[in-house]
């Protein structure tokens, strides 16, 4: 069963084709709009183009996207007078939240956002094969190797990408030479790392680096996982989502420490400064209390404007690694996607918004790539000839991840119930910063609660 | 003449003292059932099982709900701090409602305007607009600690440090000792002058006409103010929602919240039952021990 | 001997305006914020008084979200709240005259059973409710917030009760030989005596229904239907730093209408949980 809903996975081939931003060449041509059709459940009426609509529609993110995304439906509600979109938005933890009443009381919105954590949601996922299948909605121009980011391995297609993303770490390149720190290299090691960040919070009497703590544990703490050993030997939780990619618990142990070392240090924001950090937005990098921060690269050409805007200069670094020759452990993966549910009753007519919202270059000349860099080629060859001086390092950091090896096959997704994981490791670094556990505890204790989701 | 015996015999049914009393109680009859009683029964089955939002199917699951609860690290620690926010918060806030209240029965033109300013906290101080200036307050660089900073002292972290972020929460309730202070008001006006007129001509100062007088008066308002207060702070879930969301590191995870968590964040709402069953023993229990403990202070009238 | 007595009130009067100034200066900040530059607030100034009054805060904050105004989450707040109020008066006057007016068989248990709800922590229900209002398909409407509100509250009722036993059984008595029912007393003689617990029970529904923060969170899921304090809190996690000036606009203005039934009936408050007696 589990095996069933996982999406694809990404080759390298793909990989190489998201450097050349373009000429993706989809090698792997499986007939990915034939498996899906079982997944119809329901016939769905094309509605009549004057019917009024309202679509319901949600997403999370930061006060930029919440703009620009809001822009972008008021254009297309320009454009077809008959619909409207009534929208909601959310920070990430109230955003899921809130969809879990909505699962509960069967009234999911039309067009929702989802992320690597999509399997937990499964049910409520309308399948789009039957739109692109009807010529209900026009994909030709999404790449197929993009259109199966976003696929299960039966090829059925769970919703459209919003953008190909990675993850990184921004940067205060002044920050960095006050302090007297040699800038971050492409294969610099989680020790660099440190020590960078215990010398700019020693110089500077700022945070080495902040935390923003959402996406720390999967760009940070499974990350660390993937980059021991050979490419691909070891990963968080094993390819299907049955059981754990790792055995020693005590291969987290150093990453934990170092986390808590950091805090101890003031190097990094304790719990209490930590809980003052809403959205990226707000990140102690951007309110200049922060020489670097973890990031989804989709977020960096925002908080670019925003420093670039106070005569600050900021950078992209890789994820540092274990070894400097050893593994990276970055993927490019989709951003998030956007996805028909279930519950609704218009769903071509959701699907259509969404075809919209990823192929038309209008839509995303609003939207410029604030969710990653767009998958229809039309769209990225507008953005890529009127780029942002972030979009570009953006562009170039995402170009520079392709390069590195990678496995063969890689899971990006998250396993049912990871919130709780995730909760639980923050309080354990909590319990090493306060001397309460070692490392090597919270290491163990983090690893069962993990282990435990499968039992 | 049939139909006059059939109007007389309906009217005395609709008269007699058990069709009126029924009548007048149905309302709170068939909440009671609805939304008291079977939610109740239906959360007691629940906590057997492994039930959860959005899926179609359950198993029973013995006690197993119940057996997790007992080595659930993060739901001990919630029962502890919730139990130390009612046991330092209560008497706190009852104490400061009694102080004001009898500071306030000195008969001044601006009693009136008095009791409102202290009643203000009370009036606003559920509502998530408070809860959001209280973070502010308590923030890093918020006002309180650039008061400390005016003063020469050295920030305090609040929210960073788990030993100091139940604080502000405990803060924030005894400062809505309002509602607490005008039932405490209402009580002192009760009491008859003329038993502190007899206790000056015995020679009384105002503390111990306060003691032997005012306090055993009182009592039944206490125990009254008492039992509702810690009812109240058990539920407390508001707050710690919105300001420290639980840190650091469960700090200020309170009972409510955990229940919430489980239900809602993590998706295991048969455990949730089983932790809202506990919290209900956990309740009785407590109430029972007040109760109990209540007849050896609480001065009741004779003839009462 | 006089200016000691002076003294005395002038060094009272003075502690107790303090105190209450110290008291209500976390609402006062909020107020003053909400005319404030969104940096002056992060600043953590202490001062009252904005260093300019930027009324802009208002203008932007009423925009709201979603395309929706805050007009509309007031009205929403308004609806759920003066019918949960009424509802309430109306019910918990019925069952505490009930309860303390009338003998029957049956009438302990339910006087034992409304104690019990007064003391039931609300979280124990809170998810099986929700889990019924789910089935009944009613889990995204009003229904659950407004409809329990018409059973009777366990709290007012009692305080109702209290009062009543204050009301000489005398009055019944006469009534009933001049042939008024048991119905009719109620209305005739118990309704209006119970003016000021109504009072009461009016300003505190009032407050913790328009505060209420829980009950919106788990039965509201489209904005439309959002009262003020969901929409609040949706705009506080949704905006960035930019809009704590406008937040704090929202929020004074959310705590108006409290305010202004608490002047309104403040000084039947007092009396009317005075006369209620409350002995245990």
């Amino acid at each position: 069963m589990v095996k069933k809903l996982l999406a694809s996975f990404l080759t390298a081939s793909l990989l190489l084709g998201v450097c050349g931003c373009g000429a993706a060449s989809a090698e792997d041509s499986g007939n990915t709009s034939q498996g899906g059709t079982d997944s119809v459940q329901t016939t769905v009426s094309n509605a009549d183009p004057s019917e009024p609509v309202t679509l319901r529609m949600a997403w999370w993110g930061s006060q930029t996207r919440h703009d620009i995304t809001v822009a972008a439906i008021e254009l297309y509600e320009q454009q077809n007078p008959n619909v409207t979109i009534e929208y909601e938005f959310y920070d990430f933890e109230s955003y899921f939240t809130k969809l879990k009443t909505l699962v509960a009381s069967d009234q999911v919105w039309d067009i929702f956002q989802l992320g690597g954590n999509f399997p937990e949601y499964i049910d409520k996922i309308y399948y789009m094969n039957e739109f692109i299948d009807n010529g209900t909605i026009d994909v030709s121009d999404i790449p197929e190797a993009y259109l199966k980011i976003t696929q299960d391995t039966e090829g059925n297609q769970i919703g459209l990408s919003n953008g190909l993303n990675t993850y990184g770490i921004a940067y205060d390149v002044d920050m960095f030479k006050e302090a007297g720190v040699p800038l971050p290299t492409d294969n610099w090691t989680w020790d660099d790392y440190k020590d960078a960040a215990l010398k700019i919070s020693k110089a500077t009497g700022h945070f080495g680096s902040s935390g923003l703590a959402s996406s720390e544990f999967i760009a940070g703490c499974s990350t660390y996982i993937g980059q021991q050993g050979n490419v691909g030997q070891y990963s968080f939780f094993n390819l299907d989502l049955t059981g754990m990619g790792f055995s020693d618990a005590q291969m987290l142990t150093p990453y934990i420490q170092m986390r808590a070392d950091l805090i101890n240090a003031g190097a990094s924001p304790d719990a209490g400064a930590e809980m003052e950090i809403t959205n990226i937005e707000n990140d102690f990098l951007v309110t200049g209390e922060a020489a670097m921060t973890w990031v989804a690269v989709n977020q960096f050409p925002t908080i670019y404007d925003i420093c670039a805007g106070e005569g600050r200069t900021l950078a992209l670094a890789t994820i540092p690694r274990v070894k400097a020759d050893g593994p990276a452990g970055s993927v490019i993966q989709s951003s998030q996607m956007l996805c028909v549910s279930q519950d609704s009753q218009y769903k071509a007519e959701a699907a259509k918004f969404i075809a919209w919202f990823q192929t038309s270059v209008e839509c995303n000349q609003i939207l410029k790539g604030e969710r990653g860099i767009p998958v229809a080629d039309s769209v990225r060859a507008a953005l890529e000839s009127n780029l942002t001086e972030g979009q570009q390092i953006m562009y170039d950091y995402v170009t520079l991840v392709g390069t590195f090896a990678t496995p063969d096959k890689v899971n990006v997704l998250s396993p049912n119930g990871q919130d709780e994981v995730v909760d639980n490791y923050r309080n354990y670094i909590q319990q090493v910063v306060s001397g309460e556990i070692t490392a090597a505890e919270a290491a163990e204790k983090t690893y069962e609660d993990a282990e435990a989701l499968f039992k | 003449m049939q139909t006059e015996v059939v109007k007389s015999r309906v009217k005395k049914i609709m008269n007699s003292n058990e069709m009126v009393g029924y009548v007048f109680a149905f309302p709170f009859i068939f909440g009671f059932i609805c939304f008291s009683l079977i939610p109740i029964l239906t959360s007691l089955r629940y906590a057997f099982t492994d039930f959860s939002l959005g899926s179609k199917t359950m198993e029973f699951v013995g006690g197993a709900n119940f057996k997790q609860l007992l080595t659930d690290e993060v739901f001990l620690k919630s029962l502890r701090i919730t139990l130390k926010y009612v046991f330092i918060s209560v008497p706190l806030k009852l104490v400061f409602a009694l102080l004001v209240a009898y500071l306030l029965t000195r008969k001044t033109r601006l009693q009136v305007l008095y009791r409102s300013l202290y009643y203000v906290p009370s009036l606003v101080g559920g509502s998530i607009a408070v809860a959001l200036v209280w973070k502010q307050l308590f923030a890093r660089k918020g006002l309180l600690n650039s008061i400390m900073g005016e003063m020469g002292l050295d920030p305090i972290n609040w929210f960073g440090d788990q030993k100091l972020a139940l604080y502000p929460l405990v803060l924030m309730s005894v400062w809505q000792f309002g509602s607490s202070m005008i039932i405490f008001a209402a009580g002192l006006k009760e009491i008859s002058p003329t038993y502190y007129e007899a206790a000056r001509i015995d020679g009384a100062n105002m503390v111990q006409s306060f003691v032997n007088i005012t306090l055993p008066c009182l009592s039944p308002i206490i125990l009254y103010n008492l039992v509702m207060q810690t009812i109240q702070a058990f539920m407390a879930f508001t707050q710690a929602f919105v300001i420290t969301a639980g840190g650091p590191d469960n700090g200020t995870m309170m009972y409510a919240l955990y229940v919430y968590n489980q239900a809602f964040k993590y998706n295991h709402m048969g455990y949730a039952c089983a932790m809202s069953w506990f919290m209900l023993i956990v309740m009785c229990l407590i109430t029972l021990v007040i109760f109990k403990t209540s007849k050896s202070w609480v001065f009741t009238e004779s003839g009462d | 001997m006089k200016t000691k007595k002076i003294l005395i009130k002038i060094i009272y009067h003075t502690l107790v305006v303090a105190f209450g100034f110290v008291m209500i200066y976390p609402v006062l900040w909020m107020i003053s914020g909400s005319f404030k530059d969104n940096s002056e607030i992060l600043r953590g100034s202490l001062s009252l008084i904005p260093d300019e009054l930027k009324l802009s805060n208002y203008a932007t904050g009423w925009k709201g979200f979603s395309k929706i105004t805050f007009a509309r989450f007031f009205a929403n707040s308004f609806f759920i709240t003066a019918i949960a109020t009424f509802g309430t008066v109306v019910s918990s006057s019925l069952v505490a005259y009930s309860l303390s007016r009338i003998k029957y068989r049956g009438r302990k248990i339910w006087f034992t059973a409304m104690l019990a709800t007064m003391m039931l922590p609300g979280q124990v229900i809170m998810i099986p409710s929700f889990l019924i209002w789910y089935n009944l398909g009613l889990a995204n409407s009003y229904v659950p917030l407004i409809l329990p509100y018409f059973c009777g509250q366990a709290f007012f009722i009692y305080q109702m009760m209290q009062f009543m036993s204050g009301i000489p059984r005398e009055l019944d008595e006469a009534a009933t030989i001049d042939g008024c029912s048991k119905y009719s007393i109620y209305t005739h003689i118990i309704l209006p005596l119970l003016k000021p617990a109504i009072v009461t029970t009016v300003i505190i529904q009032f407050y913790w229904k328009w505060d209420d923060y829980m009950g919106p969170l788990l039965y509201l899921s489209k904005p439309k239907s959002y009262t003020v304090s969901l929409a609040i809190k949706m705009f506080a996690d949704a905006a960035s730093t930019t809009d704590y000036g406008a937040m704090f606009a929202m929020s004074t203005l959310s705590l108006l209408p409290v305010f202004f039934i608490f002047l309104f009936f403040n000084k039947y408050l007092v009396e009317g949980i005075g006369t209620s007696g409350l002995k245990g």
